[in-house]
C-alpha cells in the first residue's frame, strides 16, 4: 500500500525541471505503443513513469529499474500528442535516481572520465592497423595533456564532485 | 565540402573497418574529411545524460568547440552520437543558463561553445550534399542484380524536429535511394521502420526481450523478401543485427538466418574497388561470399 501522507507533491517539478509539462499527460499509451523496451521483462511503460512522478511516489521510483531499458530511439518523443517529451522524462528520472541512490550511477561515466570514451579506443592498435588505420585514432586518447584538462573539467561537475571516490586520475 | 569526422567510441574501437571505409570513400566523392583532434564520447545517452545534465552538455560542447575552431560541421555515422549531439546543441542554444554553466566548465581548457556549427549524419551528407548521381558515377563494381534491404537508424528519424533531414519523418527514403544508386534492388518488408533495439540499456537489462524484438525484424526480412544483404548506416544497427542473427540461429534451427550486414560506406567502398580486407573485414555473419559475388558481377 502506498502511504499517501508521505508523497512528495513537488516531485514532478524537481524531476522534469524546465522540460515539457508532464501534467498534460492523460495516460493515452501512445508512448508505450511504439516503444521497443515495452517488450522487455519487466517492460518499460513510460506512461507509468509519468504517473509515478506526478503522484510523487519517491519510494516506488527508487525501486524502478525500467527507465534504464530505454533504447533512446525517441519514437515516444515524436508521437506524444501532448508534448510531454517522454524520452526527456525517462532521462530525467534516471538522473533523479542517480542523485538519490548512487548505485544507479552508470559505470560508463567513470570509463569516460578515465579515457574519454565508453570503449577501449586507445587499446585496439593491432585491430586498427590491420585495416590500414593509424593505431591510435585522433581522439582524446592521442592527447594525454587534453585528457588531463578534460578530467579537471569533469571534477567541477556535480556528479563527479558528489561521488569523487568513483573517479580515479 | 569539408567536414569534421566525429568518430565516437564504437566505430574506432569495435568496427574500425567502418572508419576505414568512410575515410576512403568520402574523399572520392569530393567530401574532404578533417580530424576532430581531442574529441570525446558524444556523450552516450546512458552515460552523463542519465546522471548529470550539465556534465553531459559539457561533453557535447567540448566536441562542438573543436569543430567550431576549425569552422567545419561535424559528420558522424553513429546514430546515437548524431542524436546526442543534435539534442545537446538544441538545449545549449535554448537554455542560456545551461550554456553559461557549460562554458564556465570549458573555460579552463581554453574551449567555448558558440553554436556556430551543426552535426550531420552521413546519410544526409551522402544524399543531399553529394547526391545519388555522383555516387553512381564513382562505382567500379555496381550491384546490378543484387537484392538488398535497408535499416533506417532511428536516431536520424525522431524527434524529427531536432534530428530529421528525411521527409516526411515517418516515411524515410534517402538510405533506400543511396542503396539504389549502387545499382541494387531494395526490397521492402513489414517491419522496415522498426528500430533495431540494440541501443541504450534494452539488451543489457532485458536480453530475452531485446533479442525477441530483433528476431521479429529478422524473421520478417527472411519471410517477406529475397534480400541477400542488409544495409545500415549506424554502428549499433550494424553490430546488433549481425549479432542477433547468431542468437536467432541458435533458436530457430530450421530457419537459419545468414544475411550479411553492411554499413553503407562499407558497401560503397567495396563497389568502388577498395580492398574488402580493409573496408569490410569484421563481422559475425560472414560477408565473403556476397563480396565475391559483387566483385564478379
Amino acid at each position: 500500500m502506498t502511504d499517501l501522507t508521505s508523497i512528495n507533491t513537488e516531485l514532478w517539478r524537481e524531476i522534469t525541471g524546465t522540460g515539457g509539462d508532464i501534467r498534460k499527460c492523460f495516460n493515452c499509451n501512445t508512448c508505450v505503443a511504439g516503444c521497443p523496451a515495452a517488450e522487455g521483462n519487466p517492460p518499460l511503460f513510460i506512461r507509468n513513469l509519468v504517473r509515478k512522478v506526478l503522484f510523487g511516489l519517491e519510494e516506488e521510483l527508487l525501486e524502478d529499474e525500467t527507465p534504464w531499458l530505454c533504447v533512446t530511439c525517441s519514437a515516444c518523443e515524436e508521437m506524444c500528442p501532448m508534448g510531454v517529451h517522454p524520452f526527456e522524462v525517462c532521462l530525467a528520472v534516471r538522473r533523479w535516481q542517480s542523485r538519490n541512490d548512487e548505485t544507479f550511477i552508470p559505470a560508463a561515466i567513470t570509463e569516460i572520465f578515465e579515457t574519454g570514451h565508453t570503449q577501449a579506443v586507445g587499446q585496439v592498435g593491432a585491430k586498427r592497423k590491420a585495416v590500414g588505420l593509424d593505431e591510435v585514432p585522433p581522439t582524446i586518447v592521442k592527447f594525454p595533456e587534453l585528457l588531463k584538462l578534460f578530467r579537471e573539467m569533469l571534477r567541477n561537475t556535480d556528479i563527479v564532485r558528489d561521488n569523487d571516490y568513483m573517479f580515479r586520475d | 565540402m569539408t567536414y569534421g569526422l566525429f568518430l565516437g567510441c564504437n566505430v574506432p574501437a569495435v568496427r574500425p573497418d567502418v572508419e576505414r571505409a568512410i575515410r576512403l570513400t568520402m574523399p572520392q566523392l569530393g567530401a574532404v574529411l578533417v580530424d576532430l583532434e581531442g574529441s570525446v564520447c558524444c556523450p552516450a545517452f546512458g552515460a552523463f545524460p542519465s546522471a548529470d545534465e550539465t556534465a553531459g552538455l559539457a561533453l557535447s560542447a567540448w566536441n562542438f568547440s573543436i569543430a567550431e575552431e576549425l569552422g567545419v560541421d561535424l559528420v558522424t555515422e553513429c546514430g546515437s552520437c548524431y542524436s546526442s549531439l543534435r539534442l545537446a546543441r538544441r538545449k545549449l542554444l535554448e537554455d542560456r543558463e545551461q550554456r553559461e554553466k557549460v562554458n564556465r566548465l570549458l573555460e579552463p581548457a581554453g574551449k567555448e561553445f558558440r553554436g556556430t556549427v551543426v552535426v550531420r549524419h552521413l546519410i544526409d551528407v551522402l544524399f543531399n550534399d553529394i547526391g545519388p548521381d555522383r555516387i553512381r558515377e564513382s562505382l567500379k563494381f555496381p550491384l546490378d542484380s543484387i537484392r538488398a534491404t535497408v535499416q533506417y537508424p532511428c536516431h536520424t528519424l525522431f524527434p524529427s524536429e531536432v534530428v530529421g533531414f528525411d521527409a516526411p519523418a515517418g516515411r524515410p527514403r534517402m538510405l533506400r535511394g543511396l542503396v539504389e544508386a549502387l545499382g541494387a534492388t531494395v526490397r521492402t518488408y513489414s517491419r522496415e521502420l522498426q528500430c533495431c533495439g540494440g541501443a541504450g540499456g534494452f539488451v543489457k537489462g532485458s536480453f530475452a526481450g531485446a533479442s525477441e524484438f530483433a528476431f521479429k525484424k529478422l524473421r520478417a526480412i527472411k519471410k517477406e523478401t529475397d534480400a541477400e544483404l542488409i544495409v545500415v548506416s549506424c554502428i549499433t544497427c550494424l553490430e546488433h543485427l549481425d549479432r542477433m542473427q547468431n542468437e536467432l540461429n541458435g533458436k530457430d534451427g530450421d530457419a537459419r538466418c545468414f544475411l550479411p550486414v553492411f554499413d553503407y560506406n562499407q558497401l560503397l567502398a567495396v563497389c568502388m574497388g577498395f580492398n574488402p580486407a580493409e573496408v569490410a573485414s569484421i563481422s559475425t555473419i560472414p560477408r565473403d561470399d556476397i563480396i565475391s559475388k559483387i566483385l564478379s558481377l
